[in-house]
């Protein structure tokens, strides 16, 4: 569905001189490597999660899959054609959340949006109708979309926003930031949403997201970027097994005890009374619980994966 | 076919989102009225003076005027919504235009329809005809060829906003461009023969807004030679095709600022 082989893309931008005056006669740019021979493969009914840190490449990576931005060098197929084409037939079935920016027509109802997109992607009556009503039924959301967008909640915008978006369809969609910027309960629903709608609809999703929770949630494969290349691209699971180097273990203690008693286990990354975590090589586990057992007066024992945001600092480290 | 209705959606939504400020309808249909009474009352003043400036009589002086009006303001009813590019640009909204299924100039060009402009375009036309009634110069086919130029006029705004709307990519900047073809249009509120020689070829030919503003009211007033209304249609067609190569290769520079 999607395969990219060596896109890069340069950006250029103006560098400020020491004079604002000098600077309007002596134009100096530089320029800044967002992709940088970036390869990946993508098929069908995947649900990919695509993170990095600002700046990283992740939304020059879908504006380039989307049609919207240029390649400096590198081919790119999207469903078969070169996005930047911009072919009718191709961007017909994609589709493009962003979170910080939105489509709707402020001053007037969501539905007059809708009804614009229905046009636009020559959606016929009756499947308007009932893909409205799925996506509304989904989102929970029928009684705001006869209001003003610009009377809504952030959540409520971010709603209509992806019935605006997915009216058409699309085989495949890319999710740049969904839950930026809302509440925890409307970060939930948008999760909800398109776990559900990839499940019922099977089309092919890229999310990138700043909330690991979002991907951890939602992906099963995950790509990482970093500085415009590709650090990781593997199951979510395998990033676990490859880079977790250890497991947490958790005990949450009965009463104080010595220090010495402490250490004697392993050397705690956090020791906070009632609760002390140490850092395990998973080998080490069993005999770990051993001694705890033996030494530790407990009311409560975990083992934990090391966090998926650890081993992502790691990578970014690297 | 359907570029036309999404045009359609696009205005309707416009005069909606216009007709919500209710306040700020009248004080723009006020300063418009304004302005234009303004200019008229200017060269009935100096009318009131002489009876011939530069060979043109008074309905004929007025005819150019309400002329460069006409295309003006049709420029101003069709292409309003170049004026909101830079923010469509800056904000990164350009982005989910140019992720749709249709022509971007739908939208970024055309996509604002100004229906308070298209108020004043019918005493503007009401008072053009009449005014050339006076002339006593207007044929049949005269008329015709007017009406043709307009069209060509229109050509050449649209060469002129289509390069705006690429340095809006290239530069973010709009504003200034747009006030450049503003002040250079308004150059030819009066016919080109007030200018004396280099100025006169250059609005004509180079920077074409004499032949786009006062080229449809000499037609009228059977003061065009044949050739000229050939070399019109060469330079808006000319125009048209470098400003879409403009446009292209801008697309391909953009960088979709705004994260």
């Amino acid at each position: 569905m999607i395969s990219i082989k060596n896109l890069t893309k340069i950006y250029r931008t103006p560098i400020r001189g020491k004079h604002f005056v000098t600077d309007l006669f002596n134009h100096h740019y530089k320029k800044i490597t967002a992709l940088d021979q970036v390869s990946f493969e993508i098929g069908q009914n995947e649900l990919i999660g695509f993170i990095g840190p600002n700046g990283a490449g992740k939304t020059t990576t879908l504006k380039i899959l989307s049609g919207i931005l240029y390649p400096t060098s590198g081919d790119a197929k999207v469903l078969g054609f070169t996005p930047f084409d911009k072919k009718p037939a191709f961007l017909k079935q994609i589709g493009f959340v962003m979170g910080q920016r939105n489509q709707l027509i402020w001053d007037l109802p969501a539905v007059d949006t809708f009804v614009l997109n229905k046009e636009i992607y020559d959606v016929s009556d009756q499947d308007y109708q009932k893909n409205i009503d799925d996506l509304i039924s989904i989102l929970n959301c029928r009684d705001v979309i006869d209001k003003p967008v610009k009377t809504l909640s952030l959540g409520q915008r971010m709603k209509m926003e992806l019935i605006a978006t997915l009216l058409h369809r699309p085989k495949l969609i890319f999710f740049d930031e969904p839950t930026i910027g809302l509440d925890i309960f409307s970060q939930e629903a948008v999760r909800k949403f398109i776990k559900t709608y990839q499940k019922e609809f099977k089309s092919t999703i890229i999310l990138t997201s700043h909330y690991l929770e979002d991907v951890k949630r939602l992906a099963k494969r995950l790509l990482i970027i970093n500085q415009g290349k590709i650090l990781y691209d593997d199951d979510l699971k395998t990033i676990l097994e490859k880079f977790g180097g250890g497991k947490y273990v958790t005990v949450m203690l009965e009463k104080g005890v010595d220090q010495n008693l402490l250490t004697k286990i392993g050397a705690p990354i956090t020791n906070q009374f009632p609760k002390v975590v140490y850092r395990v090589k998973r080998s080490d586990i069993p005999q770990t619980i051993n001694l705890i057992n033996q030494l530790l007066p407990y009311s409560d024992l975990t083992v934990e994966d090391e966090r998926i945001e650890e081993i992502i600092k790691k990578l970014f480290g690297k | 076919m359907k570029n036309f209705k999404l045009f359609f959606l696009f205005s309707r939504n416009a005069l909606r989102t216009t007709l919500q400020a209710r306040s700020g309808v009248w004080f723009f249909m006020i300063g418009k009225i304004c302005r234009f009474a303004f200019f008229f009352l200017m060269i009935l003043l100096i009318f009131g003076k002489t009876k011939i400036v530069r060979g043109y009589s008074l309905p004929q002086m007025l005819v150019f005027y309400l002329t460069f009006n006409l295309i003006d303001t049709t420029a101003q009813i069709l292409f309003r919504e170049v004026y909101r590019f830079r923010y469509q640009v800056i904000s990164g909204e350009f982005d989910l235009t140019l992720a749709k299924p249709f022509h971007p100039f739908v939208k970024i060009l055309i996509g604002g329809v100004d229906f308070l402009d298209l108020l004043l375009l019918i005493p503007y036309l009401l008072l053009t005809l009449h005014f050339a009634w006076q002339t006593h110069a207007v044929t049949a086919f005269n008329l015709v060829a007017y009406f043709v130029l307009l069209f060509n006029s229109l050509l050449i705004a649209t060469a002129f906003h289509i390069v705006v709307l690429a340095l809006g990519i290239l530069t973010t900047d709009v504003d200034h461009t747009i006030m450049i073809y503003r002040d250079l249009t308004g150059m030819a509120r009066f016919p080109m023969q007030i200018y004396q020689e280099p100025l006169r070829e250059i609005f004509t030919f180079i920077i074409p807004v004499g032949l786009m503003m006062t080229f449809p009211s000499q037609a009228l007033f059977n003061l065009l030679k044949p050739s000229f209304f050939a070399l019109a249609f060469l330079i808006s067609f000319t125009m048209i095709f470098l400003s879409l190569r403009l446009w292209n290769a801008a697309l391909k520079k953009y960088q979709s600022w705004g994260g």
